[in-house]
């Protein structure tokens, strides 16, 4: 394990160098990550406001700590590897990893941490300041901060396993930024990024709590939100665990057959 | 190693000479879908496509032994990255054998994976952003290369290939040879002992050409690496290979020495005249090529090679006569040209 | 007219060349009416909770959702394309194949690159936008359907111009290959009246990246809204802007010309 140890390392000091190549592009993601649960923000506060000042069991207030804390949450689950997989597969440079004798995995893994280990300090501040600003504050059971540890890497874990192997659809289909639009925008919708899933019809809820989006990004949200009690945080828990094991099931499996369609049609 | 994933040892066979690669009636099939322009076609397509399977490596067989240096020659198409990739485990065989090192490439192996390098000219494995140097970094953690053996591989290759100036340096900055040359070391830093070259010199000027094929037999020369090595330019392969296999529509047209070509594919010979002036008609001799400052240059079938010469000698006032074979590329072109009637 | 049936030829080859992916079509077809499911379904949910939005009525945030489709179609379907393929070939020189050929190199290299699947999102934008004019119905009159027209067209060319500048800022500086993404990321932001935001970035969205002249200024004159002063500084603004952005242009040009001589 301490190849691979090196090999993290390595690769941490790549990406390193190239967010720093990067950085005009990287600011504006930011900002547009930071603007989509604005947005969202807003317009719930103003919704709520109508309503008298709240709406479910969400405050005006409620709505902003929620809002706040699932930017925090997406930026740390957050992976961009199916566009990657395609560039990859569209240059040709896919060969190269199927060279090499190591699983690409590894490097992606790498990689993503590492470029958070630099995004996530500042996205913290701002956060800090729209908390500020937006007048919130949280106040979790010890219990639920001991627990959102453990669940936001969960959920990281989960988000990246799922959508590694979603992107080896590069393998099959050429232009898979369609297949990945799809997947972000009913990822919006039944993870919790649009609004509080508690507030959403009651199938839509269902739906969630069967497919995986809700684990990868509301349900830390709503833990560290102290929304909810210990069974449902351990059920929760468990959901994200079933999902772990099943998305590490269907990486192995598509990545093998991917290979193997790919050393058929060739590249 | 990992037993599973290696060929049967053919018993009685010692493994000390058995050939590094082994390839026997090596198929590779492609499928591909038809299209044909104009809007109805297009639209027809939509719905249905047309499926039409091209062979692009059609049954061919040859082997390699430990520290060979192999020119595997053939036009655009001729089968050449597609038989590489093959070895390299990047593509899946229609059928046929395929081992490499005693391995099966295509179940890629790591152990496998780690004793060879697969270069293709024009494709860049280097991040293009950062210095070359932290490229080689990522390769040496992921091939596992001991410290000191990286530093002694490096500086070497530093050394052969005047990589100093060139490696803290952003691969995008580098000119198109100089990044060739990162790219080959990067490829190298594992010390591979069999050594796969598509193209590798390709787009580069004629001096950097020539320091890479230096480079290459150098290499070679050093630690002794079973070299594979694909290119359109005959210089490379005149200058490395003494060997050399010629594929043509998917199929091997020759396998042998390069010399050996030449007498088996050319039946001319040209005589390279010196007379005073070019006003002689020299016709009735040969097939005259060219003339300028009265040099001329004829064509002149094989066998009738010394007849010619001895008739030219005693009726013409010769400065001077030299019988040469044809030029390699010639020849090979002539291989080529054959396959198309 | 030259312009049309060089329009037309890049269109074609783009038609031919989409075609060529079949999953890519119908992935096209499902994605596009997806996010604008995902769109109306959104608005569902807030108005299950309430009557009105900043003051606006559904069927008016209706409209909007209708032009933040079809603008962003048009945006996607000639704009964006063609300043990233234009920043590109400055990038990799072939900007001189194009400074070679007769026909106006900014003409050129605007349509240069068409990404035909947008087609799909202006037919849905103009769908939902067609429907919420009927409910509307009886509140939109002549006046109102030419402001709207007027604002369109005021947006579209602040929209183009601004991506231009943005776009002849690659002549000075190396590393501009994701610019154009800010105005994707703003963009987003377009889907809600910019007066529900706070002032700061109401601001930013309209004169820093002009995604409020994009969507909400030709939703406000559908439904009434617009002001006088808006109306002006919306036409004003959009001419300004095209003639500050072709002389950028040409100022690039002619320093692109003069470097690699």
């Amino acid at each position: 394990m301490k190849a691979l140890a090196e090999l993290y390392t390595q690769q941490f000091k790549t990406t390193l160098a190239m967010m720093f190549q990067y950085r005009a592009a990287l600011v504006i993601w930011m900002i547009g990550q930071v603007l989509e649960p604005l947005v969202y923000l807003i317009v719930w506060s103003i919704v709520s406001k109508n309503s008298g000042g709240s709406i479910g069991s969400y405050t005006t207030s409620d709505f902003a700590a929620y809002f706040i804390v699932l930017m925090l949450v997406n930026q740390f689950t957050y992976t961009w590897i199916m566009y990657e997989f395609e560039y990859r597969v569209r240059e040709g440079i896919l060969s190269f990893a199927l060279l090499k004798p190591v699983h690409p995995i590894h490097s992606d893994i790498a990689d993503n941490a590492s470029s958070k280990l630099i995004t996530l300090p500042t996205m913290i501040l701002i956060a800090a300041g729209l908390a500020l600003g937006f007048h919130v504050s949280i106040s979790p059971a010890p219990w639920a901060v001991a627990v959102f540890i453990p669940v936001l890497l969960l959920a990281f874990l989960v988000r990246f396993l799922l959508e590694w192997t979603l992107a080896q659809a590069a393998f099959w289909t050429t232009r898979v930024s369609a297949i990945n639009q799809t997947y972000f925008v009913l990822m919006l919708f039944l993870s919790g990024q649009m609004a509080p899933l508690t507030l959403l019809p009651h199938p839509v809820q269902v739906a969630a709590a069967i497919l995986p989006f809700r684990w990868m990004i509301g349900f830390p949200v709503e833990l560290l939100l102290g929304r909810l009690t210990l069974t449902q945080a351990l059920t929760g828990l468990g959901a994200q665990v079933a999902w772990l094991l099943l998305g590490f099931v269907l990486l192995r499996l598509v990545w093998r057959a991917g290979v193997r369609n790919y050393s058929a049609v060739g590249a | 190693m990992d037993t599973r994933k290696r060929a049967p040892v053919v018993a009685g066979e010692p493994t000390v000479t058995s050939p590094v690669v082994h390839i026997k009636d090596l198929r590779k099939v492609y499928v591909v879908s038809q299209q044909e322009a104009g809007a109805k076609a297009v639209l027809q397509d939509l719905v249905h496509r047309r499926k039409l399977e091209i062979p692009a490596v059609d049954g061919i067989s040859f082997d390699l032994a430990t520290g060979e240096i192999v020119g595997f020659l053939g036009p655009n198409g001729a089968g050449k990255t597609t038989t590489l990739k093959m070895l390299s485990g990047l593509l899946h065989p229609s059928a046929g054998e395929v081992t490499v090192l005693g391995y099966i490439p295509w179940k890629r192996d790591k152990s496998f994976l780690r004793q060879i390098t697969l270069v293709m000219g024009q494709r860049n494995q280097l991040v293009w952003d950062i210095p070359a140097i932290s490229s080689f970094e990522l390769n040496r953690a992921i091939y596992r290369v001991p410290p000191v053996d990286y530093r002694r591989t490096l500086d070497e290759l530093t050394d052969l290939l005047e990589l100093g100036p060139l490696l803290h340096k952003p691969v995008r900055n580098l000119s198109l040879g100089e990044r060739m040359k990162c790219e080959i070391a990067a490829a190298l830093l594992h010390r591979p002992t069999v050594v796969f070259l598509d193209e590798p010199t390709i787009g580069l000027d004629v001096t950097m050409q020539r320091r890479i094929r230096n480079f290459i037999a150098e290499y070679n020369r050093r630690f002794g690496a079973t070299i594979l090595l694909t290119s359109h330019y005959m210089a490379d392969v005149v200058a490395l290979c003494r060997r050399v296999v010629i594929i043509h529509h998917g199929r091997l047209l020759f396998d042998g020495d390069l010399s050996d070509l030449v007498q088996k594919f050319t039946e001319y010979k040209t005589i390279v005249l010196q007379v005073g002036d070019c006003q002689a008609d020299l016709r009735s001799y040969g097939e005259v090529e060219s003339c300028g400052d009265g040099r001329f240059t004829l064509r002149v079938p094989k066998a009738k090679t010394a007849q010619v010469t001895a008739r030219l000698l005693k009726d013409l006032p010769v400065i001077d006569l030299l019988v040469e074979d044809p030029p390699i590329e010639e020849v090979i072109e002539r291989v080529f040209a054959q396959e198309n009637p | 007219m030259n312009y049309l049936r060089l329009l037309a030829a890049f269109f074609w080859v783009s038609v031919i060349s989409e075609l060529a992916y079949r999953v890519n079509f119908v992935w096209q077809l499902v994605q596009s009416f997806l996010s604008l499911g995902v769109s109306l379904a959104g608005l569902a949910v807030i108005f299950s909770y309430t009557e009105t939005l900043g003051g606006w009525r559904p069927d008016e945030i209706l409209a909007l959702v209708g032009v933040y489709f079809f603008v962003g179609g048009l945006i996607g379907l000639v704009v964006q394309p063609a300043m990233e393929q234009f920043i590109e070939s400055v990038r990799d020189g072939t900007l001189d194949f194009t400074l070679t050929k007769p026909e106006d190199a900014q003409l050129t290299t605007s349509i240069k690159r068409i990404e035909i699947w947008k087609l799909i999102d202006i037919v849905l934008g103009l769908a939902v936008l067609v429907i919420a004019l009927i409910r509307l119905g009886e509140n939109v009159g002549a006046w109102q359907a030419g402001a709207f027209v007027l604002m369109l067209t005021a947006g579209g060319v602040i929209v183009y111009s601004f991506f231009l500048i943005l776009a002849t800022l690659s002549f000075w500086l190396v590393r501009v290959e994701n610019i154009l993404m800010i105005f994707q990321s703003m963009y987003e932001a377009g889907r809600w009246p910019i007066s529900l935001y706070p002032g700061w970035l109401r601001y930013g969205l309209t004169f820093i990246i002009p995604v409020a002249f994009a969507t909400t200024v030709p939703a406000e004159a559908l439904t009434g809204r617009l002001t006088w002063q808006t109306l002006l500084v919306a036409v004003v603004l959009a001419i300004l802007l095209f003639a500050a952005s072709r002389a950028f242009w040409r100022v690039g040009l002619r320093r692109y010309s003069g470097a690699s001589a």
